[in-house]
């Protein structure tokens, strides 16, 4: 089932906050695979990212009631696991995103194409690797996420101009990066 | 690093048709699509996110301590049923307690406890209570009162010492900072709470 059908976000809210705590699976399940999506191409690893992913939606949960316009829910979760990621890269060190658990590019029993698809996404990671946290950040939330510069606002708090700037960054430094393992 | 052809952003942007560019501009526009495009491939293994989350809100709400909280918290009939003698003595016992100086009426304090004021302007409110980290931000368990209708709305309230997190919530819709706060803290939604300093008055 396509959970995008149904009820609309604000709808499912309503009755979330009305007592219906069965309903918030429905949000988790529409919106999972984009978060856990947005959350590994900004750490760099997929255990790390359902970790994010998994904290957020349960401090979502929590604060529902102060989601001030449930018709923007997407923009506030993505909001809550972005600064989930910036306090998971915070801590870590030196904020350079891992690989290693970064799932294997693909199995030799695979088909040619899926192995090729492999090796293809696993230079462009460690191309988007190289990248700032905020870069990385700006492109994955317009190229990957496919967000307007608006909904960008919304899920950073930065100004539309820092942003479109940001993204023209994160555009010039992936290219020279992936120019460098090509 | 060497800034890209502008026309790259602008068609990236949307702003020109990338029809319009030359073929090696064309070229460039492609690749970073064709990367963007892998990047949205959804990653491979690991256990289900919504399985965990949905997991953990059932044991956020089977929690015996919460069931208990939130049984203490909510109104429910109570029938006493006793003896006419009980209730004289009952009575006289009230009148006593009514007849004590107000000091040994006051809560007793825990040592590592000290008392907050939570003091709001709102007029035109029909409600406002206090949340925070105190009551794990669940709304309907502090309100503030505004016994004489003049928008200032006050709650007294006995929290353990240390630094906490709050905000107002007006009418049940509105999150709302204390603005008269010494400190604040921006939160993971992006808004900034206040912080209130509880002394312990054993201290």
């Amino acid at each position: 089932m396509d959970v995008r059908e149904g009820p609309s976000d604000a709808e499912v809210v309503a009755r979330v906050l009305g007592g219906d705590r069965e309903a918030f699976g429905l949000i988790v399940r529409r919106y999972e695979s984009g978060l856990l999506r947005f959350a590994t191409r900004v750490l760099g690893g997929r255990d790390a990212a359902a970790d994010a992913v998994a904290e957020s939606l349960v401090r979502a949960y929590r604060h529902l009631a102060s989601c001030r316009d449930p018709t923007r829910l997407r923009t506030w979760l993505y909001r809550i696991v972005a600064n989930r990621c910036k306090s998971h890269l915070a801590r870590r060190a030196t904020g350079d995103v891992s690989l290693d658990d970064a799932p294997p590019i693909a199995d030799p029993a695979d088909n040619e194409a899926a192995l090729e698809r492999g090796e293809q996404l696993a230079v462009v990671e460690q191309a988007l690797a190289t990248l700032s946290p905020e870069k990385r950040e700006a492109f994955v939330l317009k190229h990957v996420e496919g967000m307007s510069y608006q909904e960008m606002a919304a899920v950073t708090g930065e100004r539309i101009p820092t942003l479109k700037m940001r993204v023209h960054r994160a555009r010039e430094a992936l290219l020279k990066a992936l120019e460098e393992r090509s | 690093m060497n800034p890209i052809d502008p026309r790259i952003h602008r068609a990236l942007d949307g702003e020109i048709s990338r029809e319009a560019l030359p073929p090696e501009l064309r070229r460039v526009v492609e690749r970073l699509e064709s990367a963007a495009a892998l990047l949205a491939t959804a990653p491979e293994g690991g256990r289900s996110v919504a399985d965990r989350v949905l997991a953990r809100l059932s044991r956020h709400a089977r929690s015996p301590l919460r069931r208990l909280a939130r049984w203490l918290a909510a109104p429910h009939p109570v029938t006493l049923r006793i003896r006419p003698v009980w209730s004289l003595a009952l009575a006289a016992s009230l009148v006593l307690l009514a007849l004590l100086p107000e000091e040994r009426s006051a809560p007793v304090l825990g040592e590592h406890e000290g008392i907050a004021q939570f003091v709001a302007r709102f007029p035109g409110a029909h409600s406002v209570q206090v949340v925070g980290s105190f009551n794990d931000w669940r709304t309907g368990t502090i309100p503030l009162e505004d016994r004489d209708g003049d928008g200032v709305w006050r709650a007294v309230v006995v929290l353990p010492a240390g630094a906490h997190e709050y905000m107002f919530v007006v009418d049940d819709e509105r999150w709302v900072p204390d603005y008269s706060a010494n400190r604040f803290v921006e939160d993971d939604f992006g808004r900034e709470n206040s912080v209130l300093i509880v002394r312990p008055v054993k201290g």
